[in-house]
This record gives structure tokens, C-alpha cells and sequence, in this order.
């Protein structure tokens, strides 16, 4: 498969998919605008769990070293992997990739026989020509380690939309991507591209169902192959036609193997998601559990002291007006929790918020400040 | 609480949207005592809850159930 992007006229990516290889070939020139894109790409080309990425820049030239450096990084990612970058250019293109520290202590230049499509004068480097400079680890390991981003949730949720944004491109059939997590116990859309597609996960979570929701809810991906024949989620189903989408795919993401949350991409296209596609969306999402799994002490830590604060004061309030009610009807703990319970089940009202108000059933009315002085002033008079 | 009726509370909590720590969390702020591998227990029918934790396991689902339009399906015994 492959997918391309074009920024404007002149810069363009082209990235194709085969086997256990990644041609990803650049046209054009790159600046300041378009860098980040030449990023996104090889990113993709890595995810999907190629080997061997070849990246053509024959027709290329850069205007902004950031291009350098976005390589560099790119040939360090797939190195720590296990894998290999290789880089086509003109000569004397390579002679200035050389001259960069980056590249100097992770490639060399390797002699190239002549290839007879491409005429000019052109030579090829290799990153796995040389020991790479990071001890070998275990790839997951050192997958973990790379992407070691700092533990904030701000942090997490760009790199899961930069994932979402490389998804969206190298996924044929998509015409729309979302992640959703689990936060608090609720889900919520951390990205999406565009709002129809953030309405789509929105129909689910209202709903209670959907493709999203259980693949966040089972740790199982769910496939709605045509939405029009569609049984399983009676609810959802009619919305998400109605906005026109007829194709769902939803990937579980796990954190330290629990569901936490899904990646689903969208397509207006029945069956727009073949087995290539199958097969590149887990990817990304396994990319996307391994950023939640590295980050998962910061979500440990913060989100849920927080929330367990929350859970902890919600408990001592109901258990403060159980007692209340056993001390006011002479009745057993259990027969207090039930009037409790009772009460929000007759009147749909949380059983945290009736709690609440008997508590606050037991406080003198207060008494206004004004009152109070304007007493002692008379008093004293 | 034999077998299939427990099962049904796990049933109950993937209609809801739940999953297993998020139902915890819910259960355990209504004053449920058991710990969370007990609870999964429970929703198994591995092990048999007291009346009282039946009580808050159902109605922990039924908040759930209001929360999305619903009505309060789990029964209380």
C-alpha cells in the first residue's frame, strides 16, 4: 500500500509499504514549513515495523538543516530497533549528510553500482553499516527508553495526536481518526481529526456502545466492516450513518495490558479497511499502548491519587449519613445504606449527592454576620 | 447467587461501558468492601458476595445505567 502527501508544489512524500521494507522517497525541497512532515513520514515507515527503510532523495535537496537533524533521528530510532535506514542521494548531497555529527558516527557511505534507472551521479549510506552508538537492549526495551517522553498528560496526549495525524496518512482507507481514553472513568476523545469524526465518538460514549467503546472496555478490536448491515450496537449505528460513515475500525490501546482506552479510524468507504491496513492500524496502535505503558507512572500516580482522593471523600460521605440515618430511625447499617439506596433508585438522584444532602441535613441554619453584630450593638447599648 | 445470574452482572457491565477498574471505583466509593479481585470474582460467579455487596455492585451499575439514559435494569437481589 502506500499513501503520499502533498504540501504544496513543491515538496512531496511518498512512502510504499512491502514486505518488510519501506520506500519512502522525498521530492522536492524541504524548509521550515514541510520539515515536520518528512518526520511524520518516517515515523510511519518505522511503526509499521519494516526492517529496512530506503529513503530516495534523489530529487530532494534541503533548505533548512532541521531536515538533518529529522533524518538523524529517524536513522537512531530504526537503528535502536533492530533495523536499517538507507539513504539515496546525489553525492554530493551524502558528502554534506556526512559532515554532520549526527550522521557521522552512525553511517558511512558505501560505495553503490550504478543504477541504471537512476543515472546521476549517486551513491547510497547505510545506518547499520556501523555499530550503532546506543548499546544493543532488548527492542522493547529500548522502544520503551526512546520514547521516554516526560510523564505529563499533556505530553502523552501530542504524542498520541501525532501518532493519530501519521495514522490518518498511512492508513488507505481512513477519512477520519480518533483516540479515545479512559480518564476518571470516563471516556473521552484525546484527538481527532476533524468533528465529525469527534461526534462519531461522542454517539458511542453517549450510547454506551459502539466499536470504541467496547475495544476500550474488552481489550479487543472490533471491525464494522459495512454499517448498513450492521446488528451489534442498535443504538449507535443509525448516528453513525447518518453522518455518513459506513466503516469502523477500533484497536484496543493498553496500558501495562489493561484497556485503557481505543484508536479508531473511520472511512466513508464499506470494507475500506483491507488486510494491509488491518495490519498497519495495530501497529499503530501497539505504538500508541507502548507510549501509555511508558508514561503509566505518571497516570498512576497523579490521575489516580486524584481520583482516589475523590473516591475516598465520597465514601466517608456516605458512610457519614448511614450513620446519621441509623442514629435518626434506630435501624441496622445495612437498612441505612438501603433507605440510601432507595431513595436514588426512586428518584435517579446519585446516591453520593442524597448522602451529601443529610449530611448537611444535620447543620444549624447559619446565621447572617449582620444580624449577629447589629445584636451585640443593641446589647451593649 | 448461583452461576448464570453472576455472569449476568458481567454482562451488565459491558452493556454499561465499564470496565473492571472503572466498576471498582464506582463500587468502592458507594462503600463496597471487597477488594477488586474479589469483585471481578463476584461478577463471575467465582465467589459468592454478601447481600449488602450484591446491593452496591447493582446499584454501581445502575448509576452507570442512568448516567446513559437508562432506567435501573440490575436487580437488587
Amino acid at each position: 500500500m502506500s499513501s503520499k502527501c502533498d504540501s504544496n508544489y513543491e515538496f512531496g512524500v511518498s512512502v510504499v509499504f512491502g514486505g518488510d521494507r519501506a520506500n519512502v522517497e522525498v521530492l522536492g525541497v524541504l524548509d521550515g514549513s514541510n520539515a515536520h512532515l518528512l518526520g511524520e513520514f518516517l515515523n510511519a515507515a518505522i511503526a509499521s515495523g519494516s526492517d529496512l527503510v530506503a529513503l530516495h532523495l534523489e530529487e530532494f535537496d534541503l533548505e533548512d538543516p532541521i531536515g538533518i537533524q529529522i533524518i538523524a533521528e529517524a536513522a537512531h530510532h530504526l537503528v535502536a530497533l533492530g533495523g536499517r535506514l538507507t539513504i539515496h542521494a546525489a553525492q554530493t548531497f551524502l558528502a554534506r549528510l556526512t559532515t554532520v555529527d549526527e550522521f557521522r558516527d552512525l553511517v558511512e557511505v558505501q560505495a553503490r553500482e550504478q543504477d541504471p534507472e537512476h543515472l546521476g551521479i549517486a551513491q547510497s549510506i547505510s545506518s547499520a553499516a556501523m555499530t550503532p552508538r546506543v548499546a544493543s537492549l532488548h527492542p522493547e526495551e529500548e522502544l520503551r527508553r526512546l520514547i521516554a517522553v516526560p510523564s505529563s498528560r499533556d505530553v502523552v496526549d501530542g504524542v498520541l495526536r501525532l501518532l493519530l495525524g501519521i495514522a490518518q496518512v498511512a492508513i488507505g482507507g481512513a477519512d477520519g481518526v480518533s483516540v479515545s481514553l479512559r480518564r476518571q472513568g470516563v471516556l473521552a476523545t484525546v484527538a481527532a481529526s476533524d468533528q465529525t469524526i469527534s461526534a462519531m465518538d461522542a454517539n458511542q460514549y453517549r450510547t454506551g456502545e459502539g466499536p470504541c467503546v467496547d475495544a476500550s472496555v474488552t481489550g479487543r478490536w472490533f471491525h464494522a466492516e459495512s454499517l448498513s448491515s450492521e446488528s451489534r450496537w442498535p443504538r449507535f449505528t443509525p448516528a453513525a450513518l447518518g453522518l455518513g460513515i459506513n466503516a469502523i475500525l477500533s484497536l484496543p490501546l493498553l496500558s501495562e495490558d489493561h484497556p485503557v482506552g481505543a484508536l479508531n479510524i473511520y472511512s466513508r468507504t464499506e470494507s475500506a479497511f483491507g488486510s494491509d491496513d488491518q495490519r498497519l492500524a495495530t501497529l499503530f496502535a501497539e505504538e500508541a499502548s507502548s507510549i501509555l505503558s511508558a508514561a503509566g507512572v505518571d497516570l498512576s500516580d497523579t490521575q489516580s491519587s486524584h481520583q482516589i482522593g475523590r473516591s475516598l471523600q465520597i465514601r466517608r460521605t456516605i458512610a457519614q449519613a448511614e450513620g446519621i440515618i441509623m442514629e435518626r430511625r434506630g435501624v441496622s447499617a445495612d437498612a441505612a445504606y438501603s433507605e440510601l439506596r432507595d431513595h436514588s433508585q426512586r428518584t435517579n438522584q446519585p446516591l453520593r449527592e442524597f448522602a451529601a444532602s443529610v449530611v448537611d441535613s444535620t447543620q444549624l441554619p447559619k446565621i447572617p454576620t449582620e444580624d449577629r453584630s447589629s445584636g451585640g450593638e443593641h446589647e451593649s447599648k | 447467587m448461583n452461576q448464570s445470574k453472576s455472569a449476568m452482572l458481567d454482562r451488565y457491565r459491558q452493556e454499561a461501558g465499564l470496565s473492571q477498574g472503572d466498576l471498582f471505583l464506582r463500587y468502592f466509593e458507594l462503600g463496597g468492601m471487597a477488594t477488586a479481585l474479589e469483585l471481578e470474582a463476584a461478577l463471575f460467579g467465582a465467589l459468592l458476595p454478601s447481600m449488602h455487596d450484591r446491593e452496591v455492585i447493582a446499584h454501581a451499575l445502575n448509576e452507570r445505567f442512568v448516567e446513559l439514559g437508562g432506567n435501573h435494569p440490575v436487580p437488587y437481589k
